[in-house]
């Protein structure tokens, strides 16, 4: 899974704010705020960018590992917003994003 | 020459018009497709006569190769001294076929360093409209902003310079555009809010000459005093005096399309792009020269004239059709003209010499204006189609955003019917604009825009349009909108391809269908017709559907297996017709 068989200091880090409403809320203003909606779609849903809520991550979808998506980027195209949002801003961003409900079968086709 | 002459002598019935308007096209036809457009008055025309309606249907595929690459196969392939050249979307790569030889061998492969970052600000999917060639170089312009030279001859990179910043929220889908000893070239970031300019390179060297913005001060926008000669509008630095503060610094002008060039009158023409944002409430004033038509000077690209199709745009409403070049008679007068079929459903004809709009008429469903009015030469808008963020969502508005014409199909001309042959859209929308933050390199959008077909539930046609009168002349109903451009020949027959996956020939006179092939994926590209080396007429052109489809048809998206998305509420069913897929066709008679 990851190169060297040595996970990065990501899969380490705690979301302080995991799983509390008031902050997921926050998190969703600030994704708007921050024009990752203009990527990402309305609720996460994708548009250029990844979606948030089909439960498939392109780089993982660990509170630590979607927190350095945001601050540092991603070669396809993610901006690096470390330098924008504080170390709490982003983590509001994680919880917001982890408290979307993923749709139980948008992950095949079947029709 | 024989044939075309003959041709027009049976067409008595039009013969008042047509004759005049017969003119062939400016640069003699050697069957070659050098630049994008065919010739420099973007024609897309063909002196070519070998498929008429009589043996179009003995059409068959004789070569196809697979590119490697899905997402939106736009724009056309290149055929130049026995060589055609083929350049992919992202990466970008520029293959060299041999058509001498069976199976057109490689003749070379240049693969560039293209920065993928470019693809999180590519609004519409990693695409490429296409190469020209000049002087013994292949030029086009990477998605990552850098344009390139490319040697024929050999394959090697001659000059390769960085023209458009991806961290500004620009990347460079378009082709250039080529006249002398300059390369122009233009970003797409109309989403992103930048600020839009055509830049000079050097054919040469790649250096850069000049720039040239779409708004901003006259000094700015290389408005020389004494040259500037709008038709409809008086004033000086009107690209800052049309906006509120400093909105135009982040106002969008975009240039994604095809530019033309007339060298009796010595200028180039191309299209702006939309305002930014999308919410017009957030850009009071006609935020020129946005979604307007551009003459410049090749030169020194001093301004000439302009004019502003959609002012104070609150629809998306961008100009980067291309204008075609032709002279028609109007009126009884023979007149030297620009015809540009615009998002926002009007076809115009335009007087090339002094931006005159001389024929503005609807050709498709149109709700937000009801007529173009000749003495102002604005359009004259439904009020009640007016948006902004604090007006909610407003219904019914036709064209949709994605153009009557969508800007990535161009249409064709053909001297011998004196008509023009136009892939268009039947879509209207509902529009709710929203308040949008300016954070340099993100999207700088602010709407809500569902689309829903237009009257009749067919959402697209390919017209043959007649620009002296402003009249539809003849229509193929189309289940899906058209995303392809066409082709004209003087063989009377026309080319277009669907994005549920035909390759489709026409008679130019009747809108006769003759022919069809399923070419494996839906078509956003442009066919092209050109003579082999046995002397032979052939007709090539890309599948491979992308673009906005790819956004709009949800699981169309197969690039991207940890990416799978519920089909769109719009179009839903385009998933069941055509998947991705980039593939280079190329057909001809037995």
């Amino acid at each position: 899974m990851f190169a060297g068989a040595v996970a990065p200091p990501a899969a380490d880090l705690v979301n302080p704010f995991a799983g509390d409403s008031q902050s997921a809320a926050q998190g969703a203003r600030i994704y708007v705020d921050m024009n990752c909606d203009g990527c990402h779609g309305g609720g996460g849903v994708g548009f250029v960018g990844p979606s948030f809520t089909d439960g498939r991550w392109r780089y993982g979808g660990s509170a630590g590992v979607v927190y350095h998506s945001i601050f540092y980027g991603r070669p396809r195209g993610m901006p690096a917003y470390g330098g924008i949002l504080s170390p709490t801003a982003i983590w509001k961003v994680v919880t917001y994003l982890h408290s979307l409900p993923v749709a139980a079968d948008v992950a095949t086709e079947a029709w | 020459m024989k044939i075309a002459t003959l041709a027009i002598l049976l067409c008595l019935s039009r013969a008042a018009a047509s004759a005049a308007q017969a003119r062939p096209s400016p640069a003699p036809d050697d069957g070659q497709w050098t630049m994008p457009g065919r010739d420099f008055a973007g024609t897309r025309y063909s002196t070519l006569s070998a498929i008429t309606p009589a043996n179009a249907a003995q059409l068959r595929p004789v070569w196809s190769f697979s590119t490697g690459v899905l997402g939106g196969h736009e724009g056309q392939p290149l055929v130049v001294d026995r060589t055609m050249y083929v350049v992919t979307p992202y990466p970008n790569v520029l293959y060299a076929f041999d058509l001498t030889e069976e199976g057109y061998p490689l003749k070379w492969k240049y693969r560039p360093d293209v920065n993928p970052s470019a693809l999180g600000t590519a609004c519409c999917d990693a695409i490429n409209r296409g190469a020209f060639y000049a002087d013994g170089k292949i030029v086009y312009n990477l998605l990552d902003g850098h344009t390139v030279a490319v040697d024929t001859g050999t394959g090697r990179e001659v000059w390769r310079t960085p023209v458009a910043q991806i961290a500004l929220g620009e990347t460079m889908p378009m082709a250039p555009f080529v006249v002398d000893d300059h390369v122009f070239v233009g970003p797409s970031g109309g989403e992103y809010g930048i600020y839009g300019w055509l830049k000079a390179l050097d054919l040469a060297t790649g250096r850069l000459v000049w720039t040239a913005r779409n708004m901003g001060p006259d000094s700015a926008m290389r408005v020389t005093p004494g040259t500037f000669h709008p038709f409809y509008d008086r004033g000086t630095d009107l690209g800052l005096t049309t906006w509120a503060g400093e909105a135009w610094k982040r106002g969008g002008a975009p240039i994604w399309g095809w530019l033309s060039y007339d060298r009796d009158l010595d200028l180039v023409y191309f299209g702006t792009g939309n305002p930014g944002p999308y919410n017009p409430e957030q850009r009071p004033g006609e935020n020129k020269w946005t979604n307007s038509v551009l003459a410049r000077r090749p030169g020194d690209g001093s301004l000439v004239w302009a004019y502003q199709f959609t002012p104070h745009d609150s629809w998306d409403y961008d100009a980067n059709a291309e204008m075609i070049l032709v002279d028609l008679v109007i009126a009884g007068r023979p007149r030297k003209v620009l015809v540009h079929f615009d998002k926002n459903g009007f076809a115009y004809t335009i007087d090339r010499s002094t931006g005159e709009v001389l024929v503005a008429e609807p050709f498709v469903h149109v709700t937000w204006a009801s007529g173009v009015d000749r003495a102002t030469g604005r359009p004259v808008m439904d009020t009640s189609k007016v948006t902004g963020a604090s007006r909610g969502l407003i219904e019914d508005i036709c064209p949709s955003l994605e153009g009557g014409k969508t800007p990535v199909a161009p249409a064709a001309y053909s001297p011998r019917t004196g008509w023009f042959y136009v892939s268009t859209n039947n879509l209207c929308m509902s529009f709710g604009a929203t308040q949008a933050a300016y954070i340099t390199g993100t999207p700088y959008v602010g709407v809500n825009a569902p689309y829903t077909a237009g009257p009749g539930g067919h959402m697209g046609a390919f017209i043959a349009w007649d620009a002296a009168r402003g009249r539809k002349m003849w229509e193929i109903r189309e289940k899906f909108p058209l995303w392809s451009g066409s082709v004209a020949t003087a063989g009377d027959v026309v080319f277009y391809g669907t994005l549920d996956g035909w390759f489709k020939a026409a008679d130019a006179r009747t809108g006769r269908l003759l022919w069809k092939f399923k070419v494996g994926s839906g078509v956003v590209g442009c066919p092209i017709t050109y003579r082999g080396p046995d002397g032979k007429q052939y007709v090539a052109v890309y599948a491979g559907i992308g673009g906005d489809w790819f956004l709009l048809a949800g699981d169309v998206r197969s690039d991207d297996p940890a990416d799978v998305r519920p089909r769109s509420d719009f179009a839903s069913d385009l998933a069941r017709y055509t998947s991705q897929g980039g593939i280079v066709w190329i057909f001809a008679l037995p």
